[in-house]
């Protein structure tokens, strides 16, 4: 392989030591012996042996990543359209988001207290778990919890309204033999949870994820509810805050593209004070805004509850109305059809909503 | 952190104690590149190390939502609540508080506030299959000092209030030695009893409820109005010990809270939660807000409703929000012998002119 060796995965002193004895590439190495590396380079033998054991582990499949790494983007959409999306079960929400929340991608949800965000990650916790054959994706979901509101009450009620919507709508055999088994046991068994009660424990649960997600491979979500409650406090160094909140993004973005499953996050609101106006904003700063890729904001307007996706790679920004209830996250009774933002209401809803498209800019 | 115990190669252990590392905080906070920096090792050695590490920091197995349910998760979800002692507040409640998380009860001055509060802090006391937790309450004093008339007044009525429970039951209590009362004049004294007295009570098992009344009271009046980080930043860290007690102990945190009054119209910069036409909101912000669980609001109407010859002012007791409750409210009434819920439904009551 044409690799060069500052580029192999090895601790900086022995690449060093490997360097200045004259190796270059990858290739030059495959055919030491160790006690022959450990001469010319001067590396202790232990070393050696790991260098040369690193070599071989990876140079079958590397050969073999080499021929595949390249896809065309018909064979990208093609993937991504087989991978499917997690209905939120308010189908005005569901079509802004392009069939429902999609796999590979992380979702930030974004609200004040109150208005339904741990009840939309609830549902979706539910909705995850709807057989293949009702449109669903079958598979199960890790819930981790940071603030303590996860009650498996409400979560019963979900999972009993959900068996109840299959039932009236199974019509094959198939179907009716996949009733069969989606019982509200069974959709409690699927919902692993997990409580970290600070950042650290959340941290650690990240560095966790990729082994519980090779040993539980049917996951098909993870959502962190929330995100925001751990790390709002006894942060002085704001900028530490800022570098391990990049850190978690990034692991995150890396399992929902690798295996690919939906990853949802929550945030909280804060307030922030500009020109001598308020606007309530997402919290956890500027930077935080770039973590996720899609961003829906959930908010109260007088009596409604209405929902903004304000960023997404592939749909269009637009407001729809939800309601809460007995029975989980739904549409509102009365408006089904999503509105585009117009610039004046967009320009209303403050700093963190993007520059309306139809801006002149001359 | 005993870095012998974890399971790894003696030599990333070896490269980890050279580089001064000493607890675990300390190598999950630090990305990949910067530790293979600081300790000299390869990526894979220092992913290694990530895991290692964060599995001896998660010890704790993991769960499903079965298990919760059928109670075989005790730590995470008790199954139980803690009543109001009263079956139509239970019924609003979906059975009473939550075991886990703080619990705020907003509303203007005599709304009623302190009556529901005295009345949790008997109800505690009772066995758990009686709707308590079969231990005492801290009732921490910011504004008054504690009614000790009325709560005397309350435990002679508890016959009463509970003609459901054997009179034995409840003469073998000894309710007013169980009731711990502080008094805390500022912010410090504040702290210093959430962080280290309370503790010591719940620790030993003396106590598992904590109500506090009120937690607007010393915030709203140390911090001037330019002064909103600063009085965010005391509130984060009181309500996180907070939060940290409820969670660790498994005893419920009541929290009394001021109302502010509504002066313009609909304002963008602040959360009104969905209460449309209401002249009040619940102080402290969204702040405060976003670190309660169960939000409740109590207001008092004109009229009067009687009960048995007595009357009492009418009460409405809303749910805010809840992560298990819907939007709900119920009427109820302050009787000599405690809170009561009102079963029929007066609509022609109105709200006080004022409110």
């Amino acid at each position: 392989m044409h690799r060069t060796v500052p580029s192999l995965p090895l601790a900086p002193s022995v690449k060093v030591k490997l360097i200045n004895a004259g190796f270059q590439v990858a290739s030059d190495l495959t055919d030491m012996r160790p006690l022959q590396l450990c001469k010319e380079a001067g590396i202790s033998q232990e070393e050696a042996v790991e260098v040369l054991q690193m070599l071989r582990d990876d140079g079958q499949p590397h050969q073999q990543r080499a021929a595949t790494e390249s896809l065309t983007a018909l064979d990208l959409l093609h993937q991504e359209q087989a991978l499917g999306s997690i209905v939120t079960f308010c189908s005005a929400l569901d079509d802004t988001l392009g069939g429902g929340v999609s796999m590979g991608k992380t979702t930030e949800i974004c609200g004040a207290p109150g208005v339904g965000k741990t009840q939309l990650c609830m549902q979706l916790a539910v909705d995850v778990q709807i057989p293949v054959c009702f449109g669903g994706l079958g598979g199960k979901a890790l819930y981790i919890d940071t603030e303590g509101s996860f009650l498996v009450q409400r979560v019963a009620d979900m999972a009993e309204a959900v068996v109840q919507h299959c039932t009236l709508l199974a019509e094959d055999t198939e179907q009716k033999q996949a009733l069969e088994e989606l019982t509200v046991e069974k959709i409690l068994s699927n919902l692993f949870l997990v409580r970290c009660h600070d950042y650290v424990e959340l941290l650690a649960e990240v560095y966790l994820l990729p082994d519980f997600l090779s040993k539980h491979p049917e996951v098909r979500l993870i959502v962190i509810d929330s995100i925001a409650f751990p790390f709002r406090h006894d942060f002085e160094d704001l900028s530490q805050r800022t570098r391990l909140l990049n850190g978690l993004a990034q692991q995150l973005i890396q399992l929902a593209t690798q295996h690919s499953i939906a990853v949802v996050l929550t945030n909280q609101m804060t307030t922030r004070v500009s020109n001598g106006q308020s606007k309530l904003v997402p919290a956890l700063g500027e930077s935080w805004g770039h973590a996720a890729t899609q961003r829906l904001i959930l908010r109260w307007e007088g009596l409604r509850r209405l929902a903004s996706l304000y960023k997404s790679p592939s749909q269009m920004e637009a407001t729809v109305q939800y309601q809460i209830t007995v029975q989980g996250f739904r549409d509102a009774s009365d408006e089904h059809r999503p509105t585009p933002d117009t610039s004046a209401v967009s320009s209303q809803l403050g700093n963190h909503s993007k520059r309306p498209r139809t801006e002149d800019l001359s | 952190m005993d870095w012998e115990q974890l399971d790894l190669n003696p030599r990333i252990i070896g490269a980890v104690k050279k580089a001064n590392f000493r607890t675990a905080k300390e190598i999950l906070c630090v990305s990949g590149p910067d530790l293979q920096r600081l300790t000299r090792l390869s990526k894979t050695d220092v992913q290694r190390l990530h895991c290692a590490v964060a599995a001896a920091v998660r010890k704790s197995k993991l769960v499903t939502a079965l298990q919760l349910i059928r109670g075989e998760c005790p730590v995470l979800e008790a199954g139980h609540r803690l009543s109001f002692a009263c079956p139509i507040l239970d019924g609003l409640m979906r059975g009473g508080l939550p075991l886990r998380g703080i619990t705020e009860l907003a509303g203007e001055s005599a709304a009623g506030k302190t009556q529901f509060c005295l009345q949790l802090c008997l109800s505690v006391q009772y066995p758990q299959e009686n709707g308590g937790l079969n231990s005492g309450a801290v009732y921490i004093c910011t504004e008054d000092s504690f009614p000790i008339k009325r709560l005397r007044q309350l435990i002679a009525q508890q016959p009463q209030l509970r003609p459901d429970l054997p009179p034995a039951l409840i003469r073998s209590l000894r309710f007013s030695d169980n009731i711990y009362i502080e008094h805390a004049a500022d912010l410090e004294a504040l702290q210093a009893c959430v962080s280290q007295r309370v503790p010591v009570l719940l620790k030993r098992g003396l106590v598992r409820l904590l109500v506090v009344d009120s937690v607007a009271a010393l915030f709203r009046s140390e911090f001037q109005a330019d002064e909103a980080i600063e009085r965010s930043r005391h509130l984060l860290a009181f309500s996180n010990t907070l939060h940290r007690l409820s969670h660790e102990y498994g005893a419920p945190v009541v929290c009394v809270n001021q109302v502010t009054d509504v002066v313009d119209g609909p304002n963008p910069g602040r959360c009104d939660y969905g209460l449309v036409g209401s002249k009040v909101l619940p102080a402290l912000g969204i702040a405060w807000a976003n670190q309660v669980m169960v939000r409740l609001m109590l207001r008092r109407l004109a009229g009067q409703v009687q009960s048995a010859s007595r009357s009492s002012a009418p009460r409405k007791l809303e749910v805010v929000f809840a992560p298990h409750l819907p939007r709900a409210s119920c009427l109820c009434g302050v009787w000599e012998e405690g809170v009561r819920g009102i079963p029929d439904d007066h609509s022609d009551l109105q709200p006080q002119g004022s409110s």
